[in-house]
C-alpha cells in the first residue's frame, strides 16, 4: 500500500521560512507505526530531521503534531491516519529543525516544581516505606514520560510559557505533593500560589485529551487547588 | 497559612461569588414567580426592604468581584506588554467601581423614597 505525507520542513540556517513538503511512501504493511514510516522516509531523504529513541512509547522523544493532534509517532498506527498525513512540530515551541523543537523552557518548568523527594528528617539506612493506600495515590501521576504532548497542546501554555508551569510540570508537582514520603508539601503548595504557575489553567482539558499514556493533568491540577484550599481553610 | 490574593484567593472568590449569585437568582426569581408584585409601587416596596436591599447589594458585589477576577484572567492571558495591561486594568477597575457606586446609589434612593 502507498501512503502520502505532508511534512513541515524548516532549517533556520538556510530557509527563509518553513514549508510543507510532500512525500510518498510505498510498501506500507499492516501494523506499521508512524515512526517506522518516518525512518523509511529519512532513508529516502536524509535531510529530514526528527527525534526518536525507544520506539515503544516509553522515552517520549517523538512527540509531534500528527494530523492536527499531538501524539507519539512510535505508538500511532499508520492505519488510523487520514491521508495525506500532516506532520508538524509540537505547537507553541521554538523549532530547531523540521520536527525537532527546543524543549529548554519545558525542562525549566519541570525543574521549577522540584521533581524529587524532599526530606527534613535524616535519610534512613533502609528504604522509606509507604502503605499500599499511600502508594495508590501516585497512580495516574508517576506514569508520565515527559513527552510534552500535553503542554504543547495547552493554550494557556502557548500564551504564558515562561510563567504558567504547564500541564506536564504540574502533573509532576502533584506527584510529589501526593507522595507520603515527601516532607515539603506545604512549601510546594506555597510556591505554586500566584496568578501564573497554576492558576492560568482554565480547565480546557486538551492535556487529558492528547496524553499518549492516558493520564489526566487537568485532574492533577484540580487536586493541587484542592490541597491549597484545604491548607488555606 | 497566608495565601496570595492573585492566586488561590482570586480563584476562591470567583467560585464563592458564583455560588452566591446562583443562590440569589434562584431565591429572588422564585419569590418573584410565587408572589408576583401587583403594581410598580408594590414591587418598589418589596425591593426596598432591608433584607432585599442587603442581599441585592451583595449580589451586585459578587457580580463585580466575579467580573474583576474573570476580566483580569483574560487580560493576564492575552495582554502581555506592561503599559497596555496597566491601562486596561485601571479602566476595568474604574468601570467596576463606577458600576458599584451607581448600584449603591440606586439601592439607597429606593430606600429613601420607599
Amino acid at each position: 500500500m502507498d501512503m502520502r505525507f505532508s511534512i513541515y520542513r524548516y532549517n533556520p540556517e538556510t530557509d527563509a521560512e518553513p514549508c510543507m513538503q510532500d512525500y510518498q511512501l510505498s510498501g506500507i504493511t499492516s501494523g506499521m507505526m508512524l515512526l517506522d514510516a518516518l525512518k523509511r522516509l529519512k532513508a529516502q531523504d536524509e535531510t529530514l530531521a526528527f527525534r526518536s529513541s525507544c520506539g515503544e512509547g516509553v522515552c517520549g522523544s517523538d512527540g509531534m503534531n500528527i494530523n492536527g493532534r499531538n501524539g507519539l509517532a512510535c505508538i500511532t498506527p499508520l492505519a488510523t491516519l487520514k491521508q495525506p498525513v500532516a506532520l508538524r512540530p509540537l505547537p507553541g515551541m521554538p523549532v530547531i529543525r523540521d520536527l525537532i523543537v527546543d524543549l529548554d523552557n519545558f525542562w525549566r518548568q519541570y525543574r521549577e516544581v522540584q521533581p524529587w523527594l524532599v526530606r527534613e528528617d535524616p535519610i534512613p539506612e533502609v528504604e522509606l516505606r509507604q502503605s499500599p493506600q499511600d502508594r495508590d495515590r501516585l497512580d495516574g501521576l508517576y506514569e508520565c514520560i515527559l513527552c510534552a504532548c500535553c503542554s504543547a497542546s495547552c493554550p494557556s501554555y502557548w500564551w504564558n510559557p515562561e510563567r504558567f508551569l504547564g500541564p506536564a510540570a504540574l502533573l509532576q508537582a502533584s506527584r510529589f505533593i501526593e507522595d507520603s514520603r515527601d516532607q515539603a508539601t506545604e512549601a510546594r503548595l506555597d510556591r505554586l500560589d500566584d496568578a501564573y504557575k497554576v492558576f492560568r489553567c482554565h480547565t480546557i482539558m486538551n492535556c487529558a485529551d492528547v496524553c499518549p499514556k492516558g493520564l489526566n493533568p487537568s485532574q492533577a491540577i484540580g487536586n493541587i487547588r484542592q490541597r491549597m484550599l484545604k491548607q488555606f481553610v | 497559612m497566608s495565601r496570595r490574593a492573585s492566586g488561590l484567593r482570586a480563584w476562591l472568590w470567583q467560585r464563592l461569588s458564583a455560588i452566591y449569585m446562583v443562590l440569589y437568582l434562584v431565591v429572588a426569581g422564585g419569590a418573584l414567580l410565587l408572589w408576583p408584585p401587583v403594581s410598580f409601587d408594590d414591587w418598589r416596596a418589596s425591593v426596598a426592604t432591608p433584607l432585599a436591599s442587603v442581599t441585592t447589594a451583595l449580589f451586585f458585589g459578587s457580580l463585580l468581584m466575579h467580573a474583576w477576577v474573570g476580566a483580569r484572567d483574560v487580560l493576564i492571558d492575552y495582554v502581555r506588554p506592561f503599559a497596555p495591561r496597566l491601562l486596561l486594568f485601571v479602566l476595568l477597575g474604574l468601570m467596576l467601581i463606577g458600576s458599584g457606586l451607581w448600584i449603591l446609589k440606586i439601592l439607597y434612593f429606593l430606600q429613601m423614597d420607599g
